[in-house]
């Protein structure tokens, strides 16, 4: 299976458990990844990376952090399936490398013990030796070496120190030929593995393409659950119920001969463990306090914890939204400077308008989030590199826990407030399967950084600006503040009736290893950076792309007919031959108000054909469904059109108010305001807008999911469109209901 | 709730306590772990093994305990009860 182009490449797996500097050691050997496998359904990603020693070319797989090569959910499969050669996604391995945190190592050899089951020749990486100094616990690494028959080799990643002597020890293993796996398990339990593999092999078919490997036979014994029996025998055409049957008799003469299934396996492992590392591995007889000890007794505190993450938070969201804004106002600017170009370059008409309009913004709509989600990781990735995001996540846990939820779910709703693209994404870190889905589903609720624009413009335009609880806290900032706190509540409230209902279960138990404090490696952030980039780029990116086109075509299609368009094209042509009049006679000021008068007729052309277009007709149609809300067909339509994304409506708005698209820009949010208040009913002619109307898109925009990226992101991490759907069903409908109780509550408070 | 009952029945039996009564400072050793299968086994791959030594650093719900170097943040609630026997007095 090695690419044919090469056919000498040894391929080397690194594997270890979570924090054990396994990512900084995968970037000291080979730097930045070539490439990453993903795989549909699974969230699992592995990095393949390449170097060169001993003049031969190298592939290192990266294959993510596990406790355990237990398979019982599909990403755990992936891991297993990788490490046998069982997936075309990566290269088999020739050799494994396993990073052994020598601060924990117990835990970490509980996984070196499976590894060597494996049958691949293994080294042994011994990382985090200044941290285990720190708690004085020494080891023998030579001692180490004999005992397990594999090199063991103290590596400082971050320091480039061992790194060569890692690489030599790789080469010399590569070249010999691998031990034969050992066994831990008492004999009785080897005996029933024995039994099996001999049936598995007597109902074996002829082109042995469902060859199981001797450690996933064992795996099938342990394996309680049944997903490993469902998953080997799906696509194979063995007797599965017969060897169903033999497995539970196995099970119950193992019971019998005091070998519990699946307590025999960490019994025998750990009572491995013991063997293995007695006399070469001395813990200090009282646990010295360290730095990071002291660090902890603040940071987990109720009291000190709780303030210090409030203050990350604070400061964290502050560096999203400033140290963006200047990226984001440059790629708009980009963005504005090729739309110039293309409006010098080509003569007006719909290819023009497609390519400005739908193209040019529509990846202007991708690119803009970009600096958000890296600054976002950025910050993310050094706060859980360096330790703080497990310290984060078990101070949020009580909280969490009271929505059925645990502290794991925090982070990826603390991203949602930034962007809950992102905030999806980092689920990933949620082992239960409910629990992952109940956070998906509620991350889109979080008041995204989409959604201020709207927020600011209806307060700045309707909330009177008044000071209460003298003077301390202004109206305006109060309804802000009101409108996350909506976002927070109904997500909370969703949570706990999709834990009762659809995903019915206890709130999930909280095991999180808080790992010890260290220096975020700035290779390993960068990395994780642009990967997070990369991902929101090809996910989200075309589908906004391409929504953004379709949107173009419901705004600008049917065209006007030259009937309806004459008397704007009458009014400019009248205009433009008093401005060449004006600039004849050198009037200044007179020139001036006619530039603005003929910018005024091309903003209602534009208006006009808005209105005339698919989506203004949409609008019309609709116009019964939203008037409960205190809407008319423009909102109407403006909400259509932001449905791809909510950040566009401030600039359909503009559009459809007669106000021009540049409504987003500069003082267009004040013109649009005023022209916002200006607007009536064309039949009473009473104003359109009052504070119920205000209040009642805020709490639309609030709660409905108007984000095509997110369902996209949805989509993926979930594995399929159900529930994408549920989320865009379940979102709408809150909205559509709460902007009504909304609209209709402030219509009785205000009278 | 059946899982506290099994794992109350078994701690009568054998003088062990729950890890939850552990006070700041003080150890224990692993004597069971009871409660749904699967996160059993978890926990035991995470080092909870039978005579493994923990420490309790901060009790309470979730409480973080100490085991073989490593920090846990710990909750268990309804789902599972690990059950320690006293040993050594506080440090």
């Amino acid at each position: 299976m090695s690419p044919v182009t090469e056919p000498h490449r040894v391929a080397v797996a690194l594997i270890g458990n979570p924090n054990t500097g396994k990512s900084t050691l995968f970037g000291a050997i080979s730097g930045i990844p070539q490439r990453v496998g993903n795989y549909p359904g699974v969230t699992v990603e592995m990095a393949v990376g390449e170097f060169t020693h001993a003049g031969r070319r190298w592939s290192l797989i990266d294959l993510p952090g596990t406790y355990s090569l237990a398979p019982r959910s599909p990403d755990e499969m992936v891991t297993v399936d990788a490490l046998l050669g069982r997936t075309p996604a990566v290269p088999p391995p020739d050799l494994v490398v396993c990073v052994v945190a020598a601060n924990n190592l117990e835990r970490n050899f509980y996984l070196v013990s499976q590894v060597l089951e494996l049958g691949l020749p293994l080294v042994v990486a011994l990382s985090m030796v200044d941290l285990a100094d720190a708690q004085g616990t020494t080891i023998d690494a030579p001692g180490l070496s004999i005992r397990l028959g594999v090199p063991v080799v103290p590596v400082q990643a971050h320091r480039g120190i061992g790194i060569e002597e890692l690489k030599g020890a790789i080469a010399r293993g590569a070249a010999r030929p691998a031990p034969p796996p050992e066994s831990p398990f008492p004999e009785p339990f080897q005996d029933e593995v024995r039994r099996l593999e001999s049936l598995l092999a007597s109902e074996q078919p002829i082109n042995g393409a469902c060859t199981i490997p001797r450690y996933l036979v064992e795996r099938l014994l342990l394996d309680t659950s049944g997903y490993l029996h469902e998953r080997l025998f799906q696509d194979c055409p063995l007797d599965g119920p017969g060897i169903k049957q033999a497995l539970r008799e196995a099970r119950e003469r193992l019971a019998e001969n005091h070998c519990p299934v699946p307590e025999v396996e960490t019994l025998a492992r750990y009572s491995w463990v013991a063997r293995t590392t007695q006399g070469l591995v001395a813990h200090p007889d009282e646990h010295r306090v360290t730095w990071g000890d002291r660090l902890d007794s603040v940071l987990t505190s109720r009291l000190w914890g709780s303030l210090f993450l409030a203050l990350v938070m604070l400061l964290m969201f502050n560096a999203v939204f400033t140290w963006a804004k200047w990226p984001m106002d440059g790629i708009e600017a980009l963005i504005g400077g090729a739309s110039q170009r293309i409006e010098a370059a080509l003569p007006e008409g719909p290819l023009r308008s497609l390519l400005i309009d739908g193209v040019i913004s529509g990846i202007g709509a991708v690119v803009v989030f970009l600096p958000q989600i890296f600054i976002l990781f950025l910050i993310l990735t050094s706060l859980e590199e360096c330790g703080y995001l497990a310290r984060a996540a078990y101070i949020m846990d009580r909280l969490m826990a009271r929505v059925g939820l645990s502290g794991k779910s925090f982070i990826p709703l603390l991203s949602s407030f930034a962007c809950a693209i992102p905030g999806v994404m980092s689920t990933r870190v949620i082992e239960d399967r409910r629990d992952r889905l109940t956070t998906i589903l509620i991350a889109p609720l979080m008041s995204c950084s989409a959604r201020l624009p709207v927020y600011t413009l209806m307060i700045a335009a309707f909330i009177p600006e008044r000071r209460l609880l003298g003077g301390m806290i202004g109206l305006q900032g109060l309804t802000l503040f009101a409108l996350y706190l909506v976002g927070i509540v109904v997500a909370a409230a969703v949570a706990l009736v999709l834990k009762r209902t659809l995903l019915r279960g206890a709130p999930p138990p909280f095991v999180m290893e808080l790992p010890p404090y260290k220096w975020p490696s700035p290779r390993v952030v960068f990395r994780r950076m642009l990967e997070r980039g990369w991902d929101f780029l090809r996910n989200a990116g075309t589908i906004i792309f391409a929504v953004s086109i379709v949107m173009w075509g419901a705004l600008s299609y049917p065209r006007m007919s030259s009937g309806e368009a004459a008397p704007f094209l009458a009014e400019r042509q009248r205009l433009e031959s008093r401005l060449a009049a004006a600039r004849g006679s050198g009037d200044a000021a007179e020139e001036e108000a006619i530039a603005a008068g003929l910018a005024d007729v091309a903003n209602w052309l534009e208006g006009a054909q808005k209105r005339q277009s698919l989506l203004g007709r949409a609008g019309r149609l609709i116009e019964p469904m939203v008037k409960p809300l205190g809407w008319d067909w423009r909102i109407g339509s403006a909400v259509i059109a932001s449905f791809p994304a909510r950040e566009v409506v401030v600039a359909t708005l503009g559009v459809i108010f007669d106000v021009g698209k540049d409504a987003a820009e500069g003082d267009g949010s004040l013109r649009l305001g005023s022209a916002l208040r200006a607007a009536s009913w064309p039949q009473t002619g009473r104003p359109l807008f009052n504070i119920p109307v205000a209040l009642s898109i805020m709490v639309f925009f609030a709660l409905c999911a108007q984000c095509v990226s997110t369902l996209a992101v949805i989509g993926r991490e979930t594995g399929s469109w159900t529930w994408p759907a549920f989320t865009f069903a379940y979102m709408t409908a809150l909205a559509y209901l709460a902007a009504f109780l909304t609209y209709q509550v402030a219509m009785w408070v205000c009278g | 709730m059946r899982v506290s009952g099994q794992a109350v029945a078994v701690a009568e039996r054998t003088k062990l306590v729950p890890l939850s009564l552990l006070r700041a400072g003080e150890k224990g050793r692993i004597g069971g772990v009871y409660g749904d299968g699967a996160l059993v086994h978890r926990l035991r791959e995470m080092g909870l093994h039978d005579g493994a030594m923990v420490h309790m650093v901060r009790p309470g719900s979730p409480c973080i305990i100490r085991l073989k170097g490593q920090s846990l943040g710990f909750r268990m609630d309804d789902v599972a009860h690990v059950l320690v026997q006293l040993g050594g007095a506080s440090s």
